[in-house]
């Protein structure tokens, strides 16, 4: 009998093992990374301690970036092309409708603790957390749909210990691309959840930075090994993980990573030349510096990459200014494309950014291989003369003989321009872009504000003019807030949005272009139809670079300073979930 | 004296109780608030900052959100808690005041000690060669801004091959036990902090010490003891220093918010895990209460340093008299 049982639990054993198959990283040799070796610790730093561990319990980067090593996700980017690649799920179908989802999850992966991850945490995180409107950094609105003036729910459904399913209300374009969310244990979380007796908002009090640490357990790369306050976190490489390298090595490589909390530049800087720490994502303005001791022969690298994240700033005028005057000329399109030839983007790519920059999309990123449209032939490029000729024909003339241009006789064509002073490279645009529009007879007196208070100031409309930059997505309609006219973020042109809070879109306010921009919006969620998408976003982008609805700058390129001993290094913000390169880095 | 002393003390109270509801009036007047932030993330809507709002009782009305906060501190010594930490504030004053002493401590023991003996030397010697150098330093040390001299320094050791730049500890030690080499490390990243604040203190207390001593040794008193025979170094020592230094208990007792706040920028550029650069972060976060609190403390600091100041002239001069 005791021999029988042994028997059974061992095949038992057996057929886990041989179910049990780790996924190989596709090949990424296109983008520099070759197979390494285990080992090494990689110290990297963070900016403010973290607040706390429990990811959707706090909206912080600081949180992001250690969830990002430490849980995983249904799906991921490809590393290279950004396509979707399986992460906990091995597989999905989607309905022929697009409305229902299911995802096979992979079935040999352990939480930390060595608990087996199945179907139930996947519900649980999506039902009692994600959902859970009272979670701080939750996304319950993703899940909600508005049809017909009725709100519907997203339906998960477990099928069985390996499969889940979620049922839409209605098709959602972009629904596949949002599922990375970080997957979280169960069996640690219910006692703060609703399903486990807790209040809605409880959910937010889970992990604590002074709690026990061994109750963070993840599926990912890192285990949480030790936090010492404000100074540094230490994660450990998970034996367990469930990734493997083209040779069959076990990643993640490296055994130890540390973050060092270090705020300010300059600090982390000095840290960074000190050897204190590997690598460091920099900016443009201190790339020269650092790129002359890398030529002078110091020990680190400094590499440049036009990624499709990060984010291209932008020149707004606020069509509701509080001027009617300003008011109208800001809301004419001849104006704004006036203005468009007055923008030396040449000289801001040269001077500001010191090359690391291109010619932007409107707004998508170069990048981007799916939705990108070319249209730079489209845009004004740097002409005062032009801008001078355009300027002239609308009627704006110096009529009082002061050097600037007149809106009516007793009123310039003067207002101010918006823009933050936390970084040198935004008061530098802010300058070129004051002295260039001065050479057409426009005024611009610089307002600059706090880092933290600029986007306050957008969303209030309390500008006449704004430089404000917003992120690049794999997918439009992942911004749709920001361009879709009546969007929440749409805050150069308040007057589309909403009167009051849930309330419908202001289509009187709205231009002819304003108008199709929010139909492109509307049709490019509900069609499942890749290739119809990318046809309506192309012409969104056309109809952008014609009507400018904000005044494109440029697309900085990222860039980072790394040691020599620290290989496969690809440039990551670091807070893009399912975007993971760090696995892959080895030390030598 | 003992009436006085409780007397000062009780006034404490009141002007406290004002200095606080100025500090919530300021806040409040900053523009913007702390969940703006969380707007600039386009997976955040309005509504989630609403409830947030509301989870951190930001919805309530101006007098109650202070009440609320004020009636915590009186019945249960509760300062409320940080918004951006989402931690009670008392634990992270806690756990970065002991560091905020060591250092201010440190800092503070070192200017002294050097600023006390070079002040009485170069009035003694007046005009010499001491003097005059010192003096030229002192000046220096006082017109350069400490986290310049941070900077500086931090670039003297990079470029001689150190790795201590900034913290107190190197990256090895940090969270491990107490040792030698880990006491060794931090004297070795202690000595940037102290030498970039401490210059400017030292400048300041020489300058102050050179002319309250100069002052008296000119004094009647002072001539009257050399006339009588007494050695020059008698009279210096336990006549006109003794009357000198009292100003300079004044200067001990208004710097003691200054351990709080007075090297805010040089913390940042050093990146020590001090209060100073968290007054900072709290004040740009408008993480109100832990700005609020800070600013309490630190009006206290000086409340107390002042009062101390005044019972230590007391004791010290036997001229003042309070009864």
């Amino acid at each position: 009998m005791k021999v029988h049982s042994l028997i059974s639990t061992l095949i038992a054993g057996l057929i886990t093992i041989s179910l049990a198959q780790p996924l190989t990283v596709p090949d990424y040799s296109s983008i520099g990374i070759e197979p390494g070796t285990p080992g090494g610790t990689l110290t990297l730093t963070l900016s403010d301690p973290p607040p706390r561990f429990f990811y959707y319990g706090e909206i912080s980067t600081i949180s992001q970036t250690l969830t990002q090593q430490i849980f995983d996700s249904l799906v991921e980017f490809d590393l290279a092309t950004y396509e979707l690649t399986p992460g906990l799920a091995t597989s999905w179908d989607i309905s022929e409708d697009g409305t229902v989802y299911t995802f096979n999850l992979r079935q040999d992966v352990t939480w930390h603790d060595g608990e087996p991850f199945t179907a139930d945490d996947v519900i649980f995180t999506y039902e009692q957390i994600i959902t859970n409107p009272e979670a701080r950094a939750g996304d319950a609105a993703q899940f909600v749909f508005n049809i017909d003036g009725e709100e519907q729910h997203v339906q998960f459904e477990k099928i069985d210990d390996h499969t889940v399913r979620m049922t839409l209300p209605t098709a959602s374009a972009a629904f596949l691309l949002q599922q990375r969310f970080f997957i979280m244990p169960k069996h640690k979380l219910l006692e703060f959840s609703q399903e486990g007796g807790a209040a809605a908002a409880d959910i937010n009090n889970a992990w604590p930075t002074d709690g026990e640490l061994s109750d963070v357990v993840g599926t990912g790369p890192y285990m949480l090994s030790d936090y010492v306050a404000g100074q540094k976190v230490t994660l450990t490489k998970n034996p367990n993980y469930w990734k493997v390298d083209a040779n069959g090595t076990q990643l993640p490589y490296i055994d130890t990573v540390e973050y060092l909390i270090v705020s300010g530049t300059e600090a982390q800087t000095a840290q960074f030349l000190a050897g204190n720490i590997d690598q460091l994502n920099i900016s443009g303005a201190q790339f020269p510096d650092l790129k002359a001791q890398e030529v002078a022969g110091a020990d680190f690298r400094v590499v440049g990459s036009d990624a499709l994240f990060g984010s291209p700033p932008h020149l707004a005028f606020n069509f509701d200014a509080a001027d009617p005057d300003l008011a109208a000329v800001f809301s004419d399109v001849s104006f704004r494309q006036a203005m468009e030839y007055a923008v030396n983007r040449e000289r801001i790519i040269n001077d500001v950014y010191n090359g690391l920059a291109q010619i932007p999309g409107t707004p998508t990123a170069p990048v981007d291989g799916t939705f990108y449209k070319d249209t730079t032939s489209l845009m004004r490029n740097y002409d005062l003369e032009a801008a001078n000729a355009a300027l002239d024909a609308l009627g704006y003339t110096d009529t009082d003989g002061d050097g600037t241009r007149n809106i009516t006789p007793d009123k310039e064509l003067e207002f101010g321009l918006t823009y933050s002073v936390d970084s040198s490279t935004y008061t530098d645009i802010a300058t070129i872009i004051q002295n260039d529009f001065s050479l057409v007879g426009v005024k611009v007196n610089l307002q600059g504000v706090q880092g933290s208070s600029l986007f306050g100031t957008a969303l209030s409309g309390d500008f006449d003019s704004l430089i404000i930059a917003f992120g690049n997505q794999p997918d439009p309609e992942l911004r749709k807030p920001i361009w879709q006219p009546g969007g929440s973020l749409y805050y150069w042109h308040r007057s589309t949005q909403p009167a009051e809070e849930g309330g419908s879109v202001n289509f009187d306010a709205m231009a002819d272009w304003e108008k199709r921009v929010y139909d492109i919006f509307d049709e490019g969620s509900k069609l499942t139809d890749q290739d119809a998408r990318v046809a309506l976003y192309q012409e969104w982008q056309e109809i952008n670079a014609e009507n400018l609805p904000v005044i494109m700058i440029a697309k900085p390129s990222n860039s980072a300073a790394v040691y020599n001993h620290v290989h496969n290094f690809v440039y990551s913000l670091g807070v893009i979930p399912g975007y993971n390169p760090l696995p892959l880095y080895y030390i030598q | 004296m003992f009436a006085y002393a409780i007397r000062r003390t009780l006034v404490i109270i009141p002007t406290l109780f004002f200095v606080s509801v100025v500090c919530f009036v300021i806040i409040q007047l900053q523009p913007g608030s702390f969940t703006d932030r969380y707007l600039e993330d386009p997976r955040i809507t309005q509504e989630t900052v609403n409830r947030i709002n509301a989870q951190l009782g930001l919805d309530k009305p101006l007098h109650e959100q202070y009440f609320r906060w004020i009636w915590g501190i009186i019945t249960r010594g509760d300062f409320g808690f940080s918004f951006f930490a989402n931690r009670p504030v008392n634990s992270m004053i806690g756990e970065r005041i002991g560091w905020t002493i060591v250092v201010a401590g440190t800092t503070m023991l070192f200017s002294w000690l050097i600023a006390i003996p070079l002040g009485i030397y170069t009035a003694v010697n007046r005009n010499g060669v001491t003097d005059a150098i010192s003096s030229f330093i002192g000046y220096i040390g006082l017109a350069i801004p400490d986290f310049l001299v941070a900077l500086l320094l931090i670039s003297l050791v990079l470029n001689t091959g150190g790795r201590n730049v900034g913290g107190l500890f190197s990256p090895a030690f940090i969270g491990a036990p107490w040792s030698i080499a880990k006491f060794l490390d931090l004297l070795n990243h202690l000595w940037i902090p102290i030498l970039a604040i401490g210059t400017a203190g030292i400048a300041t207390v020489m300058r102050q010490m050179r002319a309250n001593l100069l002052d008296v040794l000119n004094a009647d008193y002072v001539r009257t003891a050399k006339s009588k025979g007494l050695k020059p170094r008698v009279v210096t020592n336990r006549h006109a220093v003794r009357n000198a230094i009292n100003p300079l208990i004044t200067i001990a007792g208004l710097s003691l918010p200054e351990l709080l706040n007075g090297t805010i920028i040089t913390a940042i550029v050093l990146n020590l895990p001090t209060i100073g650069p968290l007054l900072y972060d709290s004040l740009l976060a408008k993480d109100q209460y832990v700005a609020m609190t800070l600013l309490l403390i630190s009006s206290l600091l000086l409340m107390i340093g002042n009062l101390l100041a005044d019972l230590a002239l007391a004791w010290a001069d036997p001229r003042i008299r309070y009864d």
